[in-house]
Formats: structure tokens, sequence, C-alpha cells
């Protein structure tokens, strides 16, 4: 760490924890991401723990270590056995002996309930309960968990669950709130700032136990904008090259929009090579995150919290802003590769990026986390991370004006979902044995020590807590420093940027996003303007909002706003 | 004359009940039905609100339910003594069916009728016939009734693929039977697999086997699912692929039952390979073909599990199918009144559909005979 920039940001802070918490942290923190201090301010986390701890994971991270192999069963149960310490100082052995537990989560490529098996394996053996599961594909999540919400049928006791989910299920009591034992094991301060309450509250409650965080970050082919053919080609492009004077990773959309066009019928490596992957297929939803992606950094104007609807839940998405995303869509299309139209986030990600196409895609984490741990990966190092591009002028709503701000171009990460946690169910209540046994298992999955295995290697779950901010940490896992550095302060410096663009937490918002994807795929294949998709949109989402109560829903999206 | 004799004596004495088992049946029935309403009645006052008794779910009025049948049966053998018995024969499906086909369609309608969205907090509401109204100004709804009508028209070059297919294995090949649990392999798989395997990964632009073969026949950027028309096909093809062995399979169980001697007499009588076809097994063949294509025609009216996977309905709703929309109108967006009412259209709309056809292939084949 460089000294100038650590006696600088103690200067700033009255605590490290605190500033990391406040505004005014967030935004010091990105006026230092700029000069790459922030990678580097969090490791002082690693002050906090002691020797034993930071040996203790040092050692987690050796299981089986990056680039020997991605970890199965055996490994998820011993990572899950050397992390039962906060376990067993709560819990005696046998304590919850015929206590069964049923946990509704994910099963996506494999991962999500597949890992928590093992990592409660060595839980149950202790604690002597017994888990029972309920894996569902994502597609099949948001059904599932309605059903069982709005049918009184609620048949889990543990559930992995979104925080957009929350008004769904903990603003209709269905949740057991968090005691307080559960929160001192935790070490709730250490989460990041924006999945602090009122992430995972709800009416002052805390009912989740946050095991992920969310955001949408920029990844990018670093040897596609190191190559020299390339830059040569492009110092002869005659294109309006966007303020990109040199061969380079884009900064901006209009640069994203630029160099996508110039990559088409390039080669890099004796192969076709393209530029910006958009994820055009509708997939239940989720894939609305990857238009708003393109959007935040046109239509959330710093200071102002709403991007998707005004205070009134009148939608935006029909502004200029977001119109001008989806003619980015349209207009970048015919440079992607062949049957780009036909493609989901899941084909974007895994089997295009990270299979070698395409050099500049967003996502969440999981990308920079599979990069050089998952077997189907092929890309390995070559592949960087920054925060979303910003965009030279940014609309303001109010105004109804675009404007080009004096700082600079305006950033707005897309922090997409707020991340996955898990909740008990209140039907547990009841049982105190069983109630505790559930908070049990619940904090296992949200332990410290375990959040850092489980961003390193293939988990579906992203870093979460400032603690996992140190570089030693995971360059002693065997992760390229740089390449570290550069993923790390691509999700830190999203969830603490200052113009950061939070979804509301509000009931039924997958509806929202699933009745857009529907419009936004007919608007993708031709069949209308820009301009006409948007006004559908957001014709479809004013229905939805008078259908689901419009008072009660603006009623909870400016609680979610901040606004009273 | 004696057996017959014999026999009305045999039924009178079955006939002749005596009073009393006459009445403990009627009360059996009665009791049960009285039971039954009852609990229905408590059920349904309690879920309205009116009585407070804590039923948490709907558990004792099928408990009920199964409670009256048995003593419905029961007490129609007591009460009827023989045509008790008869009704026996019958009854059990009938309540089985009313439980699993007609509650759950009437059930249904009551649904269809009503403002639903599972993440209401006002939950239910009627809400008249606006369900039907938005259903038909709905242009993704409209726009897949209308892709059935080209997924319903591909029936038929499934069903001539299928015939050629059959007569193939009907003829005295080498390996007959090898060939003929070959090509019943693809309707084996489940159409999900076969999503993957052939449209997720054999025409994957990039690495799959078919795009690389089109770029060695000189197309250099094919694409597979990005142009309506081609997604239309590809669809399908894998649809096809999977179906066309059951059609196959029925209509080869029909060739073998033909009579051989009318083929026989026709070759004898100098018909050429074409005219003992077209004139002779075809229209043997008719009462077969008619029952497979109505058969596949329900089955593709259904279709959507190849859909959802490999286009999720696109591009731009050119592969839509209503049951895949009604898929994300129910699954994504949680629906459930529109979406039921969108179902229930649907069966009408197929019932009309597969009457009108029934009749219409009845008459034609009346006058053929």
């Amino acid at each position: 760490m460089r000294v100038e920039h650590y006696n600088r940001l103690l200067g700033m802070m009255a605590s490290r924890r605190s500033v990391l918490k406040g505004a005014a942290g967030a935004a010091s923190l990105a006026a230092l991401a700029s000069s790459g201090a922030l990678g580097t301010a969090s490791s002082a986390f690693a002050a906090d723990m002691s020797a034993d701890e930071l040996a203790l994971r040092k050692q987690i991270l050796q299981i089986p270590g990056v680039g020997k192999g991605q970890p199965g069963d055996a490994e998820w149960q011993k990572v899950g056995e050397m992390v039962l310490g906060p376990t067993k100082a709560n819990v005696k052995q046998g304590e919850f002996a015929g206590v069964e537990l049923t946990f509704m989560g994910l099963n996506n490529q494999g991962q999500h309930n597949f890992l928590y098996r093992g990592f409660l394996k060595p839980w149950e053996t202790y604690t002597g309960a017994t888990t029972k599961w309920i894996d569902l594909a994502q597609a099949d999540y948001n059904a599932r968990l309605q059903q069982a919400v709005a049918t009184g049928t609620v048949d889990f006791d543990v559930i992995e669950m979104g925080a957009p989910f929350e008004g769904d299920v903990c603003g209709k009591g269905l949740t057991s709130e968090m005691p307080d034992w559960v929160k001192t094991q935790l070490d709730m301060d250490d989460i990041v700032a924006y999945l602090q309450p009122p992430v995972g509250t709800w009416n002052g409650k805390q009912y989740r136990v946050t095991v992920d965080g969310d955001t949408h970050n920029f990844n990018y082919r670093t040897d596609v904008f190191a190559d020299a053919d390339l830059a040569k080609a492009w110092d002869s492009y005659s294109d309006d090259k966007k303020g990109l004077t040199k061969w380079g990773v884009p900064t901006t959309w209009q640069q994203v929009q630029a160099v996508t066009k110039f990559l088409k019928g390039q080669k890099f490596q004796g192969n076709d090579v393209y530029g910006y992957l958009d994820a055009p297929k509708p997939w239940g939803g989720f894939g609305f995150y990857f238009l708003g992606s393109r959007a935040t950094a046109y239509a959330k104007y710093p200071g102002d919290k709403a991007f998707l609807f005004d205070e009134d839940m009148k939608p935006l998405v029909n502004n200029p802003a977001w119109v001008r995303a989806i003619q980015d869509v349209l207009d970048a299309l015919p440079f992607e590769p062949a049957d780009q139209i036909n493609a989901d986030p899941n084909t974007t990600g895994f089997s295009q990026f990270l299979a070698g196409t395409g050099s500049m895609i967003p996502w969440w984490g999981d990308i920079g986390s599979n990069a050089k741990t998952s077997d189907s990966s092929v890309i390995g190092d070559t592949v960087g991370f920054s925060i979303l591009p910003g965009s030279d002028d940014v609309y303001n709503r109010k105004t109804g004006k675009w404007e080009t701000l004096s700082s600079g171009p305006n950033f707005a990460p897309n922090c997409a979902y707020l991340g996955w946690g898990v909740y008990v169910m209140a039907r547990v209540d009841g049982d105190a044995k069983k109630q505790k046994a559930a908070w049990s298992a619940a904090a296992h999955l949200g332990g410290k020590d375990l959040a850092l295995w489980t961003a390193a290697y293939p988990s579906g779950f992203q870093v979460y807590r400032n603690s996992q901010h140190n570089i030693d940490e995971w360059v002693s896992a065997g992760y390229d420093k740089d390449f570290i550095t550069s993923y790390l302060d691509s999700q830190f410096n999203s969830y603490n940027h200052p113009n950061a663009a939070v979804e509301p937490r509000i009931p039924g918002i997958f509806q929202y996003y699933s009745a857009a994807e529907d419009i936004l795929a007919n608007t993708f294949a031709g069949k209308m303007k820009a301009q006409e998709g948007a006004d559908a949109i957001a014709a479809a989402w004013d229905k939805l909002t008078d259908q689901l109560g419009r008072d009660s829903q603006i009623k909870l999206y400016r609680a979610a706003l901040g606004m009273t | 004359m004696a057996n017959t004799a014999a026999a009305a004596h045999f039924v009178g004495q079955f006939d002749s009940i005596p009073p009393q088992r006459r009445l403990a049946g009627r009360l059996l029935i009665a009791l049960g039905s009285i039971g039954f309403v009852l609990i229905v009645l408590l059920q349904a006052f309690d879920a309205a609100g009116i009585v407070r008794i804590g039923f948490t779910n709907w558990r004792p009025t099928l408990y009920a339910y199964g409670g009256w049948a048995v003593l419905l049966c029961v007490g129609l053998v007591l009460a009827r003594g023989q045509r008790g018995w008869r009704a026996l024969f019958i009854l059990p499906a009938a309540l089985f069916t009313i439980a699993v086909a007609i509650f759950p369609t009437i059930f249904g309608l009551s649904i269809a009728f009503t403002d639903w969205n599972l993440a209401s907090l006002s939950g239910q509401k009627f809400n008249g016939i606006d369900n039907l109204v938005q259903a038909f100004h709905d242009p993704f709804y409209i726009n897949a009734l209308l892709n059935m009508v080209y997924y319903v028209c591909a029936v038929l070059v499934e069903y001539a693929i299928a015939f050629c297919l059959a007569l193939l294995l009907n003829a005295d090949i080498r390996g007959r039977k090898f060939w003929r649990v070959t090509f019943l392999l693809p309707f084996m798989l489940s159409p999900v697999a076969v999503s993957w395997m052939v449209g997720k990964s054999m025409l994957e632009t990039r690495f799959g086997p078919i795009p690389r073969l089109v770029r060695w026949l000189g197309v250099q950027t094919p694409s597979f699912f990005g142009d309506p028309i081609w997604a239309k096909l590809w669809i399908e093809a894998m649809n096809a692929w999977v179906s066309i062995p059951f059609v196959m399979i029925l209509l080869l169980a029909g060739l073998q039952a033909l009579p051989k001697e009318v083929q026989e007499a026709a070759r004898v009588d100098g018909a050429s390979a074409w005219q003992s076809f077209w004139q002779v097994t075809f229209p043997l063949m008719l009462p077969v073909s008619v029952t497979a294509i109505i058969i596949r025609t329900i089955f593709q009216l259904k279709l959507a599990d190849i859909v959802i996977t490999v286009t999720a309905g696109g591009p731009g709703g050119a592969t839509d199918t209503v049951s895949s929309f009604i898929y994300r109108v129910y699954s994504d967006r949680s629906n459930v009144g529109y979406g039921t009412m969108l179902a229930m259209i649907y069966l009408v709309i197929i019932i009309v559909f597969v009457t009108l056809v029934l009749n219409f292939v009845g008459r034609r084949m009346q006058r053929m005979t």
C-alpha cells in the first residue's frame, strides 16, 4: 500500500468501517478508486483478525488452490468443516439431534445448493440436525416462491433468496427475525455498505443473512485490447472513435459502441474477434438487468436515486436515456456474433465470453471467479475488470435535458439483484430448538471465512464483505495480483460508488422485468422502434403497478428510495 | 328357456332387498352427503372469514369427498342390490374423473375470471371478462396463436415423412428390426435433452458441427435462430425429429394389420407400385392416418419445451407457442388469473378445432366408403 494513500485514507476516516458504510465514505472511496488506492484500503481489515484467523483463511483458500482444478463435494465438505468454529462457539455438540430442516435454493450450474450440501454436512454431523433439500432451477424459482407465498404453503424452513423478493416474503411476515447471537456470529458490520440495512430488513427488523454481493461489472479481454495489430488497425480506423484515441479498453458506452463496430471483421490470433456481447433473449426477468447496465450511465443522474420509476411509480423506461440504451443494442447487434439475438445472459457469460468469444460483457462477478477456476473457461488470465462504462452525457429527468458533467463521464454501476441471502422462515418460530438450528445453519453459510472461499471459487456467490478485499489473501491462494486487484476493485468500486444504481425492493419487481423482456425481444428483432418498445414497456409496467396495488407499490417504492 | 327363467329368478333374488337394508343404504348415503356438504360449507365459511374454525388447508374437504364417495358406493349396494353393484362398475371412475378433471376445470374457470397476481398484496379479485378482453387484444397471445397455425400445418409434413419411413420399415429390408428400434430412438429422448444436444450444441454458431459444415460450404456467418423463418424451421425440425417416430410407429402398426390379399389382388390385376399405394394402401390406411394426425396435432398444440429451451419464443416472437407464452405469463409474471384465462381460451379453441376436424374427416370417410 502506498504510504500517501494510507495516510490520506486514515485522515478521512473516523473508523474504517464507518467510512465504508457512509455516503461520504463512499464518495471518498470513489475518488480514491481512480488512483488505485481502494484495492489496498480494505486490506486494512486484515489487521482486525487474529493470527489464527488469518492462518485459517489462508488454509481455506488452498482448497484446492487456484489453477488446481474445479472443487467438488470433498472440497466443499472440507471447507465446511474448517469454518465450523463460530458454530461451535454458539451450539453444543448434538444440540439439534432430531431436527430436520428443509432448505430451498437454486441448483444453477451445479452450484448454490450443491455447495451448501457440502458446507452443511460437517455442521449436520456436529449439531445432529439433518437437512432436506428443495433444488430449483433459476427459471422455476420465482414461480415456486410466489406460489408458496400466495397459497400459504410455505414448505421450507430456510430459503436462499434475493433481496428483490423481500417485499414479497418479509413484507408478508413469513420470515423469522434474526436473533442477536446470529448478528454477533455474522459480524454484520463487515458487510459492504450498499447491502447494509435497509437491505435485508423490513419494518426495521433484520431478516437476512447475506451470502452474496451483486453488481454488474465490466469484463474485457486484456489480450484483445493489448494487441498490436488491432492497435494499428484502430489508428487507421476512420470512423468516429468517440474519444478513444489509442487502442485500449473503452471507458464509456459511446466507446463500447465504436469498438464493437470496429472489431466486426477484424482478426485476433487468426480468428474472428467480436466486441460487446448483448444478451437480448429473455431470461426469466434477469435479462433486463443487462439492458439496465447499458442504461444506468445514461439514466442515473448523480444525486437522484430514481432511474426505473419516478417518485410516483411513473415508469422512466421510456425516457430518452433508456431509449438510447435500447437503440444502442439495436445498433450493436449487427456487429455481434451471428445468432446473438438468441443469446441469453447465460450464453454470453459462459458459452461465449469464458469460452473465448467476444471481448466485452457486463456480468455479475461470476466471470472473474470462474475465469481461472472453472474447467469450462479458456480465457484464464486474459480478462480484466472495471466498473461499468460511463457516458459522456447523462439525462436529467427533472430538467428533461441531456447534460455533460464538469467532472467528466457519468458512471452509475448497476448493483443488479443485491445478492443472495439466506432467510429463516417464520414457521420455525414455534419450535425453539428448530428455530435455533435454522438460524445456526444460516449463520454457518453466511460466515465471514466461508465468504472468502465462495468468492474465490465457482459457487454462484461474489464478494460481499469488506474483509474480502485483502489482495494478499487472494494472491496467496494462487491468483495473479493484477488480475485479482482488477477484479476486486471492479466489485467494491461498484458497490461503494456514490452514483450506484440500486434497484428498488418492491413486490413483483421481476414481473416488471419479465414483461419488459418480452417487449424488448420484439424490439431487438426489429418489430418495433426503440421508442415504441420503450413506450410499450412503460404501459405494461403501469398496468402491472395497478394490478399489484398502486398505492402500496408507491409506498414501498418510496421507502426503498429512502423517502418517507 | 329354462336358463332364462333361472337367470330371472337369480336377478329377482338379488332385487328383493329387505326394507331395513334399503333404509340403511339410504341413511348411509344421506349421512355421507350431509357430512360432506357440512364440511364444505364450514371450510367455505372459514375461508371467507364468516366463522373461525382454523382450517389450515382444504384437505378436510378432500377427505370428506373421499369418505362421501365410499359411503355413496356402499349405500347404493345396500339400497339397490344388484343395480347398486352394477353402478360400482362406473361410479368410482366417474367420481375420480370429477375430482381430477371436472372440478379442476371448473375451479380453473373461477380463477380465469379473476385478477390474481401472486405478488399482489390484495390477493384474488373477480374482474368479470377483463381477462378475456385483454387476451384478444394481447399481441403476444395473438402472435402465438398464429404461430400455432404453422406448427399444426407442419404436422402434415411430419405425417408424410412418417408414412414414408413406415413403408420402408414395413418392406422386407435387411436389418428391419434394428432399423425399427433405431428409428424409434429420438422418440425416447426428452425434448429438453434434444433442445440442448441439437439446438444449443450442434447448432451453436461458434463450435457446433453443423455451423462448421455450413461454413465449410461457404456461408461465413451461419445463423440458425437469428432469422424468424429459419428459427421457425429449425424449431419444427427438432420437434419433428422427436415426434415423427411416434406417428411412424402408429402407421407401421396399421400397415402390418392391412389384409395382404387386397394388395396381392391389386398386384395380380397389374397395379404399379404407385397405384398399389395410392389406390389401395393409402385409402385403407386412412382411419389409422386420421387417428395418428389427430393425436399428433393435439401434442403439437401443446408444444413448449423445445421453444422455451432454445429460443424462449424469439426472435421477436417468431417461434413462440401458446404454451410457452402462457408459461411466461404464469411462471415469470405470476399472473395466475390472466394465465388461466389464456389456457381456458386455448382449451376451447382446441376442443372446437378437433371436433370440427373429426366431423369433417368422419363425413369424408363415410362418403368414401
